[in-house]
């Protein structure tokens, strides 16, 4: 019998072994030893160009000798439970960039280093308000604010040109002739998913209407109003001037490389877009127009969401003075200069957006930004997000059910989920 | 390639050792008592020279034991502390949680959304196992009937089948019911149905929850019915030919004979299938991940929702403790008979 | 003339017909989606974009496996999952061979409660202990390792190979073990000479289920490996990559049937003995 459980002790060993072999863990680098301390840094998914974080890495290991960065780039899809699970563990990675719809969540949790004392060091007193104040929870200071970007209308030139259109349009009204006139022979006026509820969210604005409203202490989903609906019924003719699916998102399949194809008209998404839809297909280069959301009105763009990164140091990152270097680089002016060229982002200071005059995309976005709004200020929202309330009412909407009913429905989850004590 | 079929030959038992004399040996003996009572383990027998008072046996369970311990019963327990506690991010993340009782369980029965799921598990649970399970007797009496080679070609794309991952499966459906360029909308318009032109089948509830339907009954048809088809293979077809001697048709045949003699299998598979169609996660996850509008949301999607979308691992957890309490009633029966079989096998005999 | 034969006789070939034409229709449903996932990995991007489905590449292409197999840590993830899932099956086997013999082969108080214990573990809903799961991992200092997957799936398909082999088990009489111990072997010699091969079928079976059910996991793969994502397995890849490449279609199906690919090989391998050792453990357990 001995034999046996010596065998089986052995067959343990050997698989504890096997398994152990798999992980590649790095030996943790003792202090004064030559292997470097690496720090890991959650990049998401399109934010950045790979050249951009290419140059930003070499640049910051070469001027802190010691240091490796191992940036890795996260999915959209699922990255509430995947930062949330990476906050909560013993070695969390050492700098994420969290979405600013999301970072209030993450800083109420309690699992994010509080950089209340670097404010002024990371020159604070000129961020834009957009970023900042979702990072910022009684008074204290978590997300530091990286970049912002609201979303205009990227357009096929040689497509304008070949259905006619002379230039951009200026209201609604004239924005869905023109899309219908290039809606035609094989091409799509524009490709808009069923799902881009931030596209949504703007229409909805333009209308006086919201996603959802305070009232006292409790917040009301306000999907159901009449602005509301107004704004889904406009959504809903645009959406048909082209073969946008109905029951998907914009990263599903990436919009990019849909309208890289070439018989795409118009595309809704940020400036950085356009650096995407070039990679895709080089041959679109130079022939890529942008323009402002179009507003009810000549006068006044259409309403945006300012949408934007912050980053944040976990708790539980075992390298917080090196992160915080990582976090002033990536926040910093060099950086940040960089990245509004790259990427025809709004830095996150004010005082350098003047670094983008000039650049078409965001001359657009600039235009836009005027007209800004932010998603409903509680912690909760991430939730709603995360449940898809939203994309899935548009998807029953534009698929022929009752919107108003559907609307209704949606209205009470939203207001049931920002309810909920933490 | 040749797959060849799940049992070499009608005589065999399943599981009989592919080499002769032990086989020979075992095989008349199982399929004897498989005619008889249904598929029963020969038990430790008595006087064949088994010590059994000593402490060895223990030994050789301490392994199992000591994974479950840690691997099962351990994060069992601390699901159940967790559902009595009020455990949300900042818990999660800090610690500290603090004991609420049952205020966790008593919110979750007072959701009417809650009652929505459960009643939505059953039915997703009743339709799948019922449309399993016919249509695997109906293949596995189907292929008893064909000819030798026919027979080898379902058997083996019943074994394709099978052989799919889980993950690749959910892929190829997704691609085959897609809106644009899917080759099913494709394959309906061409049939003269223009309604299905870019038709988005994910978009409406009771359409993803069909094609879930699909793809688990697809996914689970093959083991069930393969085992059918052996269970039938141990059948001595002279029951049946008498049967059909003294003038029973073909459902009567197997009303009279076929379904009481398997009647035993035919509960075990129907247990397994009933637990994994509950259990079903992976394929709900990756194709709807519960929606549209929680139109395909059974319990164990519900509680990953509510503990990794909305963050309330407590109630997550009680999600998880009632889904286990709801399928172990559920299953009752089938444990009674595990625990009486081996009764009567075991130390009562 | 037909007319004059008896309507059995004419009975016969018509159903005989329909026999045949549902076996035609079992084999196409079983065969079609895998075989459209095959199709569609070869079928260059245009075809595939056509609006006209072909239903047999033209021209067959390696460009949809090449796009998959140099994406990212493609054989890293592929060597991560084979580690897993075959440590976890050997120790799986181990294990639940030792339990299984006491349960087939001896008699001794608590084994009811055991066998009992074991069928309940069956039942178990993984997915709902993904956060204790994860909080445990997290307090022994075994998040992020792929050993703690490793043994994760280990237990997941315990319960199952216990009650498997000792299906097979019971079906080798004692008496042959017993006889080559009179002859004079030792216990474990006479287990392993005359034991262990005859429950060869049982192992290869019950080793092919666990491999399918490691193989394929993805929940705690996804949630357990966070930080250091070079120890991602081949399921979390895979949802990544239908992520990144969402609408190319031939590079999803040439990575699923990549991914499909080494179950499919061992059910060949192992395929009369396989069959044969599920049916034998469902019939048991």
């Amino acid at each position: 019998m001995r034999y046996r459980l010596l065998a089986a002790t052995g067959v343990l060993a050997l698989a504890a072994g096997l398994s152990g072999c798999g992980s590649s863990e790095p030996s943790p680098g003792a202090s004064g030893s030559a292997a470097p301390e690496k720090l890991t840094v959650w990049i998401m998914r399109d934010s950045m160009s790979d050249a951009l974080l290419g140059r930003f890495e070499s640049g910051f290991e070469a001027s802190h000798p010691g240091v490796a960065l191992d940036i890795q780039i996260q999915e959209w899809d699922g990255i509430g439970q995947k930062v949330t699970s990476g906050l909560a563990s013993n070695d969390a990675p050492d700098v994420i960039e969290v979405g600013n719809t999301q970072v209030a969540e993450y800083a109420a949790s309690g699992g994010v280093k509080d950089l209340s004392d670097k404010v002024a060091d990371l020159g604070g007193a000129d961020w834009l308000p957009g970023l900042a104040e979702p990072g910022k929870i009684d008074g204290r200071q978590y997300g530091i604010p990286w970049y912002a970007a609201n979303r205009v209308v990227i357009y096929n030139k040689d497509l304008f040109a070949k259905a006619g259109v002379g230039g951009p349009p200026k209201t609604r009204e004239e924005w869905l002739d023109v899309t219908a006139k290039l809606n035609k022979g094989g091409y799509q006026g524009i490709y808009l998913a069923g799902q881009n509820w931030y596209t949504l969210a703007g229409f909805i604005w333009d209308e006086g209407g919201d996603l959802a409203v305070k009232e006292g202490e409790a917040w009301r989903g306000t999907l159901d109003t009449p602005q509301a609906l107004a704004g889904m019924d406009f959504y809903t003719r645009l959406q048909a001037l082209g073969k946008g699916p109905k029951d998907s998102d914009e990263a599903r399949p990436p919009q990019a490389d849909v309208f890289a194809k070439g018989d795409v008209a118009q595309l809704i998404s940020t400036p950085g877009g356009a650096v995407a839809i070039e990679k895709a297909n080089p041959g679109l280069a130079g022939k890529l127009g942008f323009f402002p959301i179009p507003g009810k009105t000549a006068g006044e763009p259409g309403a945006v969401f300012t949408g934007g990164s912050d980053l944040i140091i976990p708790e539980a990152s075992k390298h917080h003075d090196s992160a915080y270097e990582v976090v002033k680089a990536l926040a910093g002016e060099q950086f940040q200069l960089d990245m509004a060229k790259e990427m025809s982002y709004v830095p996150n200071r004010v005082s350098l957006g003047g670094v983008l005059d000039g650049d078409e995309g965001t001359a657009a976005m600039a235009a836009g930004a005027a007209n800004g709004h932010a998603t409903p200020n509680s912690a909760n929202w991430a939730a709603v997000e995360a449940r898809n309330v939203i994309k899935e009412y548009m998807t029953k909407a534009l698929t022929g059910a009752d919107a108003a009913a559907e609307a209704r429905a949606a209205s009470q989850v939203i207001t049931s989920i920002l309810n909920t004590k933490s | 390639m040749t797959v060849s079929p799940p049992v070499p030959g009608p005589r065999r038992g399943p599981g009989a050792p592919a080499s002769p004399p032990a086989g020979e040996r075992t095989a008349p003996a199982r399929d004897g008592r498989g005619a008889a009572g249904g598929p029963a383990v020969p038990a430790p027998g008595r006087g064949r020279g088994r010590r059994g008072g000593a402490w060895w046996p223990y030994l050789l369970i301490a392994p199992t034991v000591a994974g479950a311990l840690f691997l099962l019963v351990y994060p069992v327990a601390r699901s159940v502390v967790i559902s009595l506690q009020h455990f949300r991010t900042g818990e999660l993340i800090r610690g500290g949680a603090a004991f609420v009782g049952l205020e966790n369980y008593r919110e979750l029965l007072g959701d009417a959304e809650f009652w929505e799921v459960v009643r939505r598990t059953a039915v997703w649970t009743a339709v799948n196992v019922v449309l399993i399970m016919v249509i695997s007797t109906l293949v596995a009496l189907m292929a008893a009937r064909l000819g030798r080679r026919t027979r080898l070609a379902v058997l083996g794309g019943l074994v394709l089948t099978w052989a799919t991952p889980v993950l690749a499966a959910t892929t190829i459906f997704q691609w085959l019911f897609q809106s644009r360029l899917g080759v099913v909308n494709w394959l309906l318009v061409r049939l003269g149905l223009d309604g299905f032109t870019d038709y988005p089948w994910f978009a409406d509830g009771t359409s993803t929850f069909a094609i879930l339907v699909m793809l688990v009954v697809w996914q689970s048809v093959p083991f069930a019915a393969l085992t059918l088809y052996a269970g039938l293979t141990t059948i001595p077809a002279e029951l049946e030919e008498s049967a059909r001697i003294d003038g029973a048709g073909g459902r009567q045949v197997f009303t009279a004979v076929t379904f009481p003699i398997l009647r035993p299998l035919f509960g075990l598979i129907t247990s397994l299938e009933v637990i994994w169609v509950f259990k079903c996660f992976a394929q709900i996850w990756a194709v709807s991940k519960g929606g549209p509008d929680g139109a395909t949301t059974t319990l164990p999607v519900y509680a990953f929702q509510v503990a990794q979308s909305l963050h309330k691992y407590d109630l997550g957890a009680a999600v998880s403790t009632l889904t286990v309490l709801i399928l172990v009633v559920a299953l009752l029966a089938h444990l009674r008979r595990v625990h009486r079989h081996e009764g009567e096998e075991g130390e009562a005999r | 003339m037909t007319s004059a034969r008896r309507p059995g006789a004419l009975a016969r070939p018509v159903r005989r017909g329909a026999l045949y034409l549902a076996a035609l229709g079992v084999l196409a449903v079983s065969v079609f989606p895998v075989y459209w996932m095959a199709v569609t990995a070869f079928t260059p991007t245009a075809g595939i974009q056509s609006e006209t489905p072909s239903f047999w590449p033209a021209h067959p292409t390696l460009q949809h496996f090449a796009t998959a197999v140099n994406a990212d840590g493609f054989w890293q993830f592929w060597r991560n999952s084979l580690l897993v899932t075959v440590s976890a099956v050997l120790l799986s086997l181990v294990v639940a061979l030792l339990a299984a013999f006491a349960v087939a082969r001896l008699r001794w108080r608590g084994r009811r409660a055991f066998v009992l214990m074991v069928f309940i573990a069956q039942m178990a809903p993984w997915e709902a202990l993904l956060i204790s799961m994860f909080v445990i991992a997290r307090d022994t200092g075994m998040l992020d390792k792929l050993s703690m997957l490793s043994l994760l799936y280990f237990m997941a398909t315990l319960p199952f190979t216990i009650v498997t082999l000792r299906g097979f088990l019971a079906a080798i009489p004692p008496e042959l073990e017993e006889a080559a111990m009179t002859d004079g072997a030792g216990r474990p010699a006479a287990f392993r000479r005359v034991v262990l091969p005859l429950l060869a079928p049982g192992l290869m079976s019950t080793s092919l289920f666990g491999f399918i059910t490691a193989w394929n996991e993805f929940a705690f793969a996804n949630a357990l490996i966070i930080k250091n994502q070079d120890d991602r397995t081949l399921p979390v890849w895979l949802s990544s990559f239908s992520n990144i490449f969402g609408t190319d279609w031939g590079a999803t199906m040439a990575a699923a049937t990549l991914f499909m690919l080494p179950v499919l090989l061992i059910f060949l391998v192992l395929q009369r003995r396989v069959a044969t050792g599920m049916i034998t453990g469902a019939v048991k357990g």
